[in-house]
């Protein structure tokens, strides 16, 4: 770098392969997979063996097959409604974060962060065991006299789908939210302050305004993920809780289908990609016009 | 903050707990279980007894799948923090591709773990590899690399370009500031990459069931018995490693918290 220019062109075969060699890896083993993966969605299955024939066949079926829309579609709304759930109980948490001082505030992110790390495939356990026919909600709702005996309401549907997803994705939703609260400017509530507003009045044309960002990447976040479970679905779902990432699954296992679950997953990740655009443009817009 | 009455800060901190009372009853119940002999799917709850962890010392099963996460989760840290440095690097330093080389790293991250998974499934077909915990390794690394790459870049652009300078106006070749300067000033947040990598690759399911061989990690074990609902000793497990994973938490917070916080507000 400081040598003089003899050695140029042997450095310039040097960046070269330093060039090369950066881009290998991730596109060896991140686009090649993907692109092959593609492909795949094109051909189909034969007796058990893949046709490496193109055809469109697995999406007109994915279109026209009464079965698999709707799931789809019923997923799609199963996961807005836990990012609905995640929401509303994060934004309290997060703006009673913002309202601490100093120390505070960060030991107490990071007491409702670290559930985020321990094991999923455990807390989907403990979760199912809690909400079972014996476990401890039913068992506190007959105590409180809600109701007369347990209910199989919380168990194998997609109602414990529901919860449990929303349970294990809370701590998604809270980070973004707090880090959009934080990064409000204290002298804006000051001066909404002195300008003789109330505490609600700043609340809702200051603080919920300029927090909108942050939920909204909550939201794209915590939709994204419960989309592409099947872990969760396929422990607490039980038969009538069946869900997209389960339909997709089982495409590379039982069915063994793989080019029709190549072209399911196309249509996941299509999905997915338009969540995060939407989470990022309407917090980008929001952010610049601050 | 005086932003809002008493009343409602009696009520977010209620709904605060609330959240917090939900995060944790799911590592509540486990932990508490595990000091309790189970018979008949009754919990014992006259007298505390440590069987369970007894138990769980036996059970040569856990304990092999506990190797195995182990090791993948090891090589996994080892290539995600070398290439994701390098990477990191290369980023900071050049200007053309750039961007396309960063959205490929992010790209796993991004897309539902099925998705990845299913596609290196189909590349390792194609290509030939059987699965085994060399596929295993290949995912995990691909699936962490974006979270070192992002932790090693953020140190990488929050360290003084002065550094260097002085370096190289002392006489130093681009190698020795590159060991004597960059690479020591890398190191905290490359620990810290590495802490989170392994906490990544410890608890990675979705991808590990789908390229595994028959060799399988501990979430996919536990996974597979579940079916068939735990024994007590799993009660056992799940307390040492929510132990475990605290104690990585306040590591990889030690490493990573107080330059960032630091170079926030400078």
């Amino acid at each position: 770098m400081s040598a003089a220019g003899s050695i140029s062109s042997a450095e310039r075969r040097f960046s070269l392969l330093v060039t090369v060699l950066a881009f290998a890896l991730p596109v060896i083993f991140v686009l090649v997979p993907l692109a092959i993966f593609l492909v795949y969605s094109f051909f189909s299955v034969d007796q058990g063996t893949i046709v490496y024939t193109p055809t469109l066949g697995n999406y007109v079926r994915f279109f026209t097959d009464p079965i698999f829309l709707p799931v789809f579609w019923n997923t799609i709304v199963l996961c807005v409604s836990v990012a609905v759930i995640c929401i509303l109980l994060a934004y309290p948490a997060a703006y009673f974060l913002t309202t601490l001082r100093g120390r505070w505030r960060y030991a107490l992110l990071m007491l409702l962060l670290v559930p985020l790390l321990m094991s999923y495939v455990i807390k989907i356990y403990a979760i199912r065991s809690i909400l079972g026919l014996n476990g401890f909600l039913n068992k506190a709702l007959v105590a409180i006299g809600i109701l007369h005996e347990p209910s199989t309401l919380f168990v194998f549907n997609m109602n414990a789908i529901l919860l449990t997803l929303s349970l294990l994705l809370i701590p998604f939703a809270i980070l973004p939210i707090f880090l959009s609260l934080e990064r409000i400017p204290q002298t804006l509530l000051r001066a909404s302050d002195d300008l003789g507003a109330s505490g609600l009045q700043t609340f809702l044309r200051i603080t919920l305004p300029l927090s909108l960002p942050g939920v909204a990447s909550a939201a794209s976040f915590v939709f994204v993920l419960a989309i592409g479970d099947f872990l969760t679905p396929q422990m607490v779902g039980g038969i009538s809780g069946f869900t997209f990432g389960r339909i997709l699954y089982s495409q590379f296992g039982t069915a063994y289908n793989w080019p029709f679950g190549a072209a399911l997953s196309v249509a996941l990740a299509i999905v997915v990609i338009c969540a995060i655009l939407v989470g990022e443009r309407s917090g980008r817009n929001r952010g610049t016009s601050l | 903050m005086n932003a809002l009455p008493r009343p409602s800060t009696i009520f977010l901190a209620a709904i605060t707990t609330l959240v917090a009372v939900l995060l944790y009853s799911p590592l509540f119940v486990p932990i508490v279980s595990s000091f309790f002999a189970i018979s008949h799917g009754n919990v014992d709850w006259s007298s505390p007894t440590l069987s369970t962890y007894v138990a769980l010392a036996e059970n040569h099963d856990i304990l092999a799948a506990l190797r195995t996460t182990l090791i993948v989760g090891i090589c996994t840290v080892i290539l995600s923090v070398v290439s994701g440095t390098l990477l990191a690097l290369y980023y900071h330093g050049r200007r053309s591709g750039r961007s396309i080389l960063q959205f490929i790293i992010f790209l796993p991250f991004l897309m539902p773990p099925i998705i990845s998974g299913l596609a290196l499934l189909i590349f390792f077909r194609e290509i030939g590899l059987e699965r085994s915990l060399l596929t295993v390794v290949i995912g995990h690394t691909v699936f962490v690399l974006a979270i070192v790459y992002r932790t090693v870049l953020m140190r990488l652009q929050s360290m003084s370009r002065t550094l260097v300078e002085a370096s190289y106006d002392l006489g130093a070749t681009g190698w020795q500031t590159f060991w004597r300067i960059i690479l020591p000033n890398l190191s905290s947040a490359m620990v810290g990459g590495a802490i989170l990598a392994f906490a990544l690759s410890f608890d990675e399911t979705m991808i590990t069931i789908l390229v595994t061989g028959t060799q399988s990690t501990l979430p996919v074990r536990l996974w597979a018995m579940m079916r068939l609902g735990f024994s007590p000793d799993i009660n056992a497990l799940v307390a040492l490693i929510l132990m475990f994973t605290v104690l990585l938490c306040v590591l990889a917070a030690r490493f990573l918290i107080p330059r960032q916080m630091a170079t926030e507000r400078s």
